[in-house]
């Protein structure tokens, strides 16, 4: 029984036991399915997530090397692709007051940093950044810092001097050829120049990536400002102009504007000089015109024989006025030799002869009653004489007085002059082999090679003797034209010009050198004119730059000028 | 088990199935692999592009006409070379070190505007690192090049005149 009994009580213990046992395994299997079936859900949501990222959601931006190679404003190259402007990742300091996030901007005192920046920029004004750095709104404390300067202010521990890299217009050559290249205002817009011109060719991103090619060549340009430069300070000249033409194709191979500017750092003092003397400025160039009458009546058939004299020992008489030449040089000089000499009498009455008719239809197909052709914005219009020429006017424009125009002008005129009597406007893009303007024909080419042979003779005999480059045949003529002023022409202020171009066997380039005011110096032998400053210039620019050009001295080459040297006594006249 | 003909069938359609998705799984990762190298390469191409352009800036900028010529003043004081310096084709060459003789005219050419350069033997000045010409005008046929084999013999007698198929003849070309 009380076997029974226990047994009972153990057999109903172990059922319970099963029981709980059961229940128990029941749980965990129900809890097994609760984890697995949180594992389902939480996986599902990652697919779901995984799939609606990859359709639904844009994808990371990724920019394709193209893109991140595009420069956000295009290069300017010169013609041998040497970088002109180019888009630079420069850093800049920017003040941040919230950086460290409320309270004092600064670890130290303004005071401190101020005076710590000074010394890193010695050109900032104390007193202006203590007071920026004392206020609590973010600026521009410099636009733009060097890598060096930024990792001494990095030294300096501040947070808030911050230094983000910006993408900024830099010239690598500094204030080289400045006029012609322009500037970028801080709006992004190009100013001046072919960074004007070109504007919306450098932005847009189709035509961004490939640089915008000019026809100037760098060497050229900074061998003609150097020596330009060198002009003006050896004549103390308020300023220079010069310019470097193709012949064949009117490419400008380098413009020069002194004194000139830094577009990297547009200031007051750079400010004042963007004023482009070469294709802004209109002057009277004086004698520089005297072979553009004389080539003019050869066409015309008023010159025919080179050997004819003209009176030239007494100044000209016209109605009131009264035209002279700056020395006597005989009773009668032929054409070679008034060109030598630059006598005015003489040319006046080949203009005279000529007539007023004929020497402004030539002056109006060299474009010299309008604006010069170049691509730059700044061109100047021509102080040209209204209506029909009286008889005065003709004869003070045939030496190149009573009627200006720009530099740029004479360029072209000269270009004409020498390469066989075709003008073509002036570009400074450079032209491939298709695409070089058919121009127009102004001179025959027989009074083109008549031209060559007296400019060479100019040079070799006349007034032009010092741009006499050995073995460069160069040819050309000077021009020193009295400045107009207030009270008629000043004796005091010039304007010294040289057109040459060179060789003269087979011109290939013009060069165009001014001087604004030259005073006589001691470098200049105490001379004023043309001959003691201008054509120096010349000479000591066709060495450096003909070779780079191609076009090798050879002191066994000239032009043939055999049938005038019996004209010209000596170089002395008559 | 009793496994029948076409549950083998199913089974093998499965396991394939299962080897493709395998092996276009691998095949994406792998692609996708390659893609990212790609576009790692693509990044360090453009910070070395960058980098090359901040030093050929920087190169520019310290090595500007400017810098250049003050250089040249201070350091150096090259001049522009002189005609003498200068040796145009064979003839002046040959003509270099003879004395003129008493009676001969000045050595003047006059009046020579040839449009096209002269063939010449003479090797043109040649940049030894591009291998370009060093002056920026280059003639239209390229920079001139020696002949090569022609002996100074037959130079000299012109028997080595180039010669090029035009049009399927030999034309002697000056």
């Amino acid at each position: 029984m009380t076997a029974m009994a226990v047994s009972a009580t153990i057999s109903s213990g172990r059922v319970q036991l099963v029981n709980v046992r059961q229940r128990l395994l029941l749980i965990a299997k129900l809890r097994v399915l609760w984890v697995l079936a949180m594992f389902t859900v939480i996986a599902f949501a990652a697919i779901i997530r995984i799939a609606w990222l990859g359709i639904g959601q844009s994808a990371p931006s990724n920019r394709s090397m193209a893109e991140a190679l595009l420069p956000p404003r295009g290069e300017i190259v010169d013609r041998n692709g040497t970088p002109l402007a180019r888009a630079f990742p420069a850093y800049s300091l920017w003040f941040n007051p919230k950086a460290l996030g409320g309270g004092a901007a600064l670890v130290k005192t303004p005071q401190e940093v101020a005076a710590a920046l000074v010394r890193i920029f010695p050109d900032e004004n104390y007193e202006k950044l203590v007071a920026r750095l004392s206020s609590d709104r973010p600026s521009y404390l410099r636009r733009r810092i060097m890598p060096e300067d930024a990792n001494r202010i990095h030294a300096m521990g501040e947070p808030a001097l911050e230094f983000p890299r910006e993408n900024e217009r830099y010239y690598p050559q500094g204030s080289m050829a400045a006029h012609v290249l322009g500037y970028v205002g801080a709006d992004g817009v190009g100013r001046v120049g072919m960074e004007q011109v070109f504007n919306k060719q450098l932005t847009d991103a189709a035509t961004r990536g490939q640089p915008a090619v000019l026809s100037l060549d760098t060497r050229v340009q900074g061998a003609l400002e150097d020596e330009l430069g060198r002009g003006m300070a050896e004549s103390n000249a308020i300023g220079a102009a010069g310019i470097v033409l193709d012949v064949d194709t009117g490419e400008v191979l380098a413009l020069a504007s002194l004194p000139s500017f830094n577009p990297n750092l547009i200031d007051e003092a750079g400010a004042a000089n963007i004023f482009n003397r070469v294709s802004n400025q209109v002057y009277e160039l004086g004698s520089t015109f005297k072979p553009i009458t004389v080539a003019a009546a050869i066409d015309a058939g008023v010159i025919t024989d080179m050997a004819h004299r003209w009176p030239a020992g007494a100044p000209l008489k016209i109605d009131n006025f009264q035209i002279h030449d700056h020395e006597n040089f005989g009773s009668s000089l032929n054409v070679p030799e008034a060109l030598i000499h630059s006598s005015n009498v003489v040319t006046a009455q080949i203009g005279d002869k000529l007539g007023g008719v004929r020497l402004r239809q030539t002056m109006m197909s060299l474009g010299f009653n309008e604006r010069p052709y170049i691509e730059l914005p700044a061109k100047g219009f021509p102080l040209w004489p209204k209506g029909e020429w009286a008889r005065i006017t003709t004869m003070t424009v045939s030496f190149g007085h009573g009627i200006a125009v720009t530099p740029l002008h004479l360029a072209s005129a000269y270009s004409a002059l020498v390469n066989g009597g075709i003008w073509r406007p002036a570009t400074l893009q450079k032209l491939g082999p298709g695409h070089i303007p058919e121009g127009r024909r102004v001179f025959t080419a027989s009074t083109s090679a008549r031209m060559r042979q007296l400019l060479r003779m100019i040079v070799v005999d006349g007034t032009g003797r010092k741009a006499n480059a050995v073995g460069f045949r160069v040819g050309g003529k000077t021009g020193s034209a009295e400045k107009p002023g207030a009270h008629g022409y000043s004796r005091t202020s010039l304007v010294a010009t040289f057109a040459a171009a060179f060789p003269m066997d087979h011109p290939r380039y013009v060069i165009i050198a001014m001087l604004d005011e030259p005073k006589g110096t001691v470098a200049t032998s105490g001379q004023r004119t043309a001959a003691w400053n201008a054509a120096p210039v010349v000479g000591r620019l066709v060495p450096r730059i003909g070779p780079l050009l191609g076009i090798m001295p050879d002191d066994s080459r000239d032009v043939d000028i055999s049938d005038l040297s019996p004209l010209v006594a000596n170089g002395n006249g008559e | 088990m009793i496994v029948t003909r076409s549950r083998m069938r199913s089974i093998g359609w499965a396991v394939i199935l299962a080897v493709c998705g395998a092996l276009t799984l691998a095949l994406t990762f792998r692609v996708n692999a390659v893609k990212s190298q790609v576009r790692l390469a693509e990044r360090q191409i453009v910070r070395a592009e960058q980098d090359k352009s901040l030093l050929e800036t920087e190169f520019e900028t310290r090595a500007n006409q400017q810098q250049l010529t003050a250089l040249n003043q201070v350091e150096f004081g090259y001049q522009a070379p002189t005609a003498q310096q200068y040796l145009e084709n064979e003839r002046q060459l040959a003509a270099l070190s003879k004395p003129r003789s008493v009676d001969a005219p000045e050595p003047i050419m006059v009046a020579t505007a040839n449009d096209r350069p002269e063939k010449s033997a003479l090797v043109a000045m040649v940049n030894p690192l591009t291998g370009s010409a060093m002056a920026a005008e280059v003639p239209a046929g390229g920079a001139r090049r020696g002949t090569g084999s022609a002996g100074l013999g037959d130079r000299l007698s012109g028997n080595d005149r180039l010669s090029a198929p035009v049009a399927g003849k030999k034309v002697a070309v000056e």
